[in-house]
């Protein structure tokens, strides 16, 4: 099965390569920031992590598969003394006193951090142009943005300046940036891998998410840090996903999607076109195919946000620059609450902030609000029905092709309906995976709660298929 | 204090409005065909009381305190500065 991870492994114990060359190689790409991917360089660090691995393997020690093996981290995690910008004002100066729990399970692999990556300024955006560091060009084409939040990720994996990244996902920010720039990127199961040193947008979406090349750099990504943490109480106890396990698509019989949401006037004619084409050749592989009928687009983006916003609001308020960030002193504690918070939050956070509040305030909370959360109760109990028909859902990652860079702020209602496709397995907790085929913007594969197992056997039934 | 919280004050940002983008986000969720009478939470994401972690105090490191203190915007003698709260 393809793996970069595999065949990485493979050169450092043949000793074609020293680890320290392959994390020098890497670093030395990731320092042209030809792409505006990176935010901070972990070089010294990254290098004497590297020495230690060239020595067990001088001394004939055997090494783990992740031992010695570079990635990115998408800068809203937290690595204990490195600078943890969230890519924003706010914190630019600011360093993590202790380390994210994933961040934590792969340094404990032996993996090698090597960049903290640029990102939408707390999450907040699908374009990667929200951020102090400048925006993220697309991997493909220079001109187009990268996607969002998780930007910086999925460009350094396209672009092999990492082997994996660790990106954040609240309503698409792994898969979204993955279907733009030609990778793979994992949404789990909402409580699959621990959140704790993650910075909160949304907490009852926010996930953790791998993105690589290949299905299998996925599992070993996704084993490695996932598992109940009591840091996180929403954390529960998962299984290993063995590698054997991908081949057995044989409980795989049927697939469903959503006819109405590929009739919304704003899908592109060439991803819906591509898309009924790979749904043509997963029927010639004897799979039946259903169309379901879902909510509307409109319904799905606005019950995100102002779910999304009301959290953020909730999340955020912590930001006053009190105990750390960016203070700016005015005459009394208020004002310098009030200023700290004006000057140093992007238009796009405000608008987040402020709408969530909005959201929440009175005569807001119960019209708006508890709606939105009844009909997320709906489309959780839709998603149940769907399951009980289909083994997976499939759909595009998103409505349309990335735009250029530079347009996606000029109009956010336009950017938050390109979140059409993802929003809704966020708020559903599915497990949902990007994968760079199909359209141009790849498939997402959507299985039934704490089933990402199926989802990884999809995968790789559709990477001999498409 | 004003009883009514705008939401400037709400947010502390100064001079925030509603903005028209969210309250399009809001039309959408008013003509939406549901009520508010089956409003559950079924993304139950609470704790169950048997598996709560134990109430114990975790000493921090001493790199995670001398992070922390790095962190203060204002800081002396290794103490946090804020701002006066209360007038003299």
């Amino acid at each position: 099965m393809q793996s970069q991870i595999k065949y990485i492994h493979q050169q450092l114990v043949d000793k074609q390569i020293s680890c320290v060359d392959l994390v020098q190689q890497r670093l030395d790409r990731l320092k042209q920031n030809t792409h505006g991917s990176v935010n901070t360089l972990l070089e010294a660090d990254a290098l004497k992590r590297a020495q230690a691995v060239d020595a067990k393997l001088a001394n004939g020690e055997s090494i783990g598969l992740l031992e010695g093996i570079p990635f990115g981290v998408k800068d809203v995690f937290m690595l204990q003394g490195t600078h943890t910008t969230a890519s924003s004002a706010f914190l630019k100066d600011y360093k993590s006193a202790y380390t994210a729990s994933a961040i934590q399970k792969l340094l404990d692999a032996g993996a090698i951090p090597i960049v903290k990556e640029n990102c939408d300024s707390f999450g907040h955006g699908s374009s990667n142009e929200n951020s102090i560091f400048g925006a993220v060009q697309n991997a493909k084409d220079s001109e187009l943005v990268a996607g969002g939040s998780s930007g910086g990720s999925a460009v350094n994996v396209a672009k092999d300046f990492t082997v994996f990244s660790i990106g954040g996902d609240t309503g698409g920010s792994v898969r979204q940036p993955a279907g733009y720039n030609g990778v793979y990127g994992l949404k789990p199961t909402y409580g699959r891998i621990s959140r704790y040193g993650l910075m909160a947008y949304a907490s009852s979406t926010d996930c953790v998410g791998p993105l690589a090349k290949s299905v299998e750099d996925i599992r070993i990504v996704l084993n490695a840090i996932s598992g109940k943490d009591v840091k996180d109480q929403t954390t529960y106890k998962s299984s290993q996903i063995d590698e054997g396990a991908l081949e057995n698509t044989a409980g795989i019989k049927t697939v469903g999607y959503f006819k109405n949401l590929l009739d919304n006037e704003g899908m592109d004619p060439s991803i819906k076109a591509d898309f009924m084409s790979a749904l043509e050749q997963i029927k010639a592989k004897g799979i039946e195919v259903k169309a379901l009928d879902f909510m509307d687009a409109d319904t799905l983006v606005s019950t995100y946000y102002i779910l999304a916003m009301a959290e953020t609001a909730s999340n955020l308020s912590r930001l006053d620059g009190t105990n750390y960030g960016n203070r700016i002193g005015a005459e009394n504690l208020i004002e310098s609450y009030a200023v700290t918070r004006s000057n140093n939050f992007s238009e796009e956070t405000k608008r987040r902030v402020v709408g969530g509040n909005q959201v929440l305030s009175q005569g807001f909370s119960d019209e708006i609000y508890l709606k939105s959360l009844a009909i997320r109760d709906q489309l959780t109990a839709d998603f149940e029905r769907f399951f009980d028909d289909v083994d997976i859902l499939l759909s595009p990652v998103t409505p349309g092709l990335p735009p250029k860079v530079g347009d996606s702020l000029k109009d956010p209602l336009a950017m938050y309906l390109s979140d059409a496709f993802t929003v809704g397995f966020s708020l559903g907790q599915l497990p949902t995976l990007t994968v760079p085929q199909g359209t141009a913007t790849g498939i997402q594969i959507t299985a039934a709660k704490t089933d990402d197992e199926r989802v990884l056997q999809f995968a790789h039934l559709l990477e001999e298929t498409l | 204090m004003n009883k009514v919280m705008t939401v400037d004050v709400l947010s502390s940002i100064k001079g925030a409005k509603p903005s028209e983008t969210i309250n399009k986000l809001f039309e959408v969720i008013n003509q939406a065909d549901l009520s508010t009478a089956n409003a559950g939470n079924s993304n139950k994401n609470a704790v169950p009381l048997d598996s709560l972690r134990e109430d114990n105090v975790v000493e921090s490191s001493n790199l995670e305190k001398q992070l922390i203190v790095e962190n203060f915007p204002q800081e002396k003698n290794g103490y946090l500065v804020v701002a006066k709260v209360i007038e003299a």
